[in-house]
């Protein structure tokens, strides 16, 4: 069997433990104490690496679990505009074309933002991460009719933002 | 251009029904720079979903600071020499308790056996003044013979 070791295997993972747990708080500075805690959590586990079927799938169930727990302690509330994202709509006058793909970016990240945290880091482990719907159903203990449902909710409603925001103007 | 195959997955997208594979050609699309105009709106959402790929960078210093925090967490195991005489002391404590035991076992034993030995050492000859000495001084102490002695004290129980 292979040696599992923290550098090759468990610390590569921290830019996808950093998305998921940027989706779950959406707050940079508590992302980031959510990995660095989630990284030493799988290390003291280090005794069951070789037990675990998917080291990834763990970590990320862990992270996650850390994230709702510590966003549950500090009752974090949806920031979603990045100070970026201001800056964005900040700057000089730019071209039509320009200014409305840029709208419509804030507005679809803001209603992404607003989603329920499950169907959040449904969409990101789905959209980004690349899962099938069987690994999101293990990560996140639920069964997989439950991921189909709660990411459909979520696509439709981000149709729904596109849709309106083309039909009825920003 | 006919975008039909591009429109109909991402009605099966919205619908969730595609497969990994599909949701990739959706994403490579949405990612040129020409897009149709109807189509455009959508692309949003894809273009959203790369910006946190791209935004979610954690500091240079993280993986050291967490190197830290693990080893802070462990035994500080550190290489010490050792010389050859520092490896006998224990063997050394070892002997000398030994010896302590066993000259303390000699001496006790030594002081137990020394009466009697000293007695049994001791010729029994009618000759012999020491002897005569010991008799007579217990004698003397109780004020009459060992024997009666004896009875008294039994009979005082």
């Amino acid at each position: 069997m292979r040696e599992v070791s923290f550098t090759n295997d468990v610390l590569p993972l921290k830019d996808k433990l950093f998305r998921l747990a940027l989706r779950v708080t959406l707050d940079r500075a508590e992302a980031e104490d959510v990995v660095q805690d989630t990284l030493v959590k799988v290390w003291n586990e280090r005794g069951k690496w070789q037990e675990i079927r998917s080291l990834e799938a763990f970590s990320l169930t862990l992270c996650r679990n850390i994230a709702l727990d510590r966003r549950k302690r500090a009752s974090a509330t949806n920031a979603p505009l990045t100070e970026r994202e201001h800056q964005m709509r900040d700057s000089l006058p730019q071209p039509d074309e320009l200014v409305h793909r840029k709208e419509r970016l804030r507005l679809v990240r803001e209603a992404m933002d607003s989603l329920p945290e499950m169907q959040r880091t449904l969409m990101l482990l789905r959209d980004v991460e690349g899962k099938t719907y069987k690994e999101i159903a293990e990560m996140l203990a639920v069964t997989e009719a439950q991921v189909k449902v709660y990411l459909h909710r979520a696509r439709q409603r981000i149709k729904k933002t596109i849709e309106e925001t083309e039909n009825y103007g920003l | 251009m006919d975008y039909k195959y591009i429109e109909q997955l991402l009605q099966r997208y919205w619908e969730c029904e595609t497969s990994l594979e599909e949701e990739a050609i959706l994403r490579a699309f949405f990612s040129q720079k020409d897009i149709p105009q109807e189509l455009l709106p959508y692309a949003s959402l894809f273009q959203v979903e790369e910006q946190m790929t791209e935004d979610a960078h954690l500091p240079a210093d993280f993986d050291e600071r967490v190197r830290q925090m693990i080893s802070a967490g462990e035994p500080c195991v550190k290489a010490k020499r050792i010389r050859w005489s520092s490896r006998l002391h224990p063997l050394f404590k070892a002997a000398a308790l030994i010896a302590i035991f066993l000259s303390f076992g000699m001496a006790i034993q030594h002081g137990w056996q020394r009466p009697e030995a000293e007695i049994a050492s001791v010729d029994p000859q009618p000759g012999d003044s020491t002897s005569i000495e010991i008799v007579d001084e217990a004698t003397a102490e109780t004020g009459m013979p060992q024997d009666s002695a004896t009875v008294n004290e039994t009979d005082t129980y």
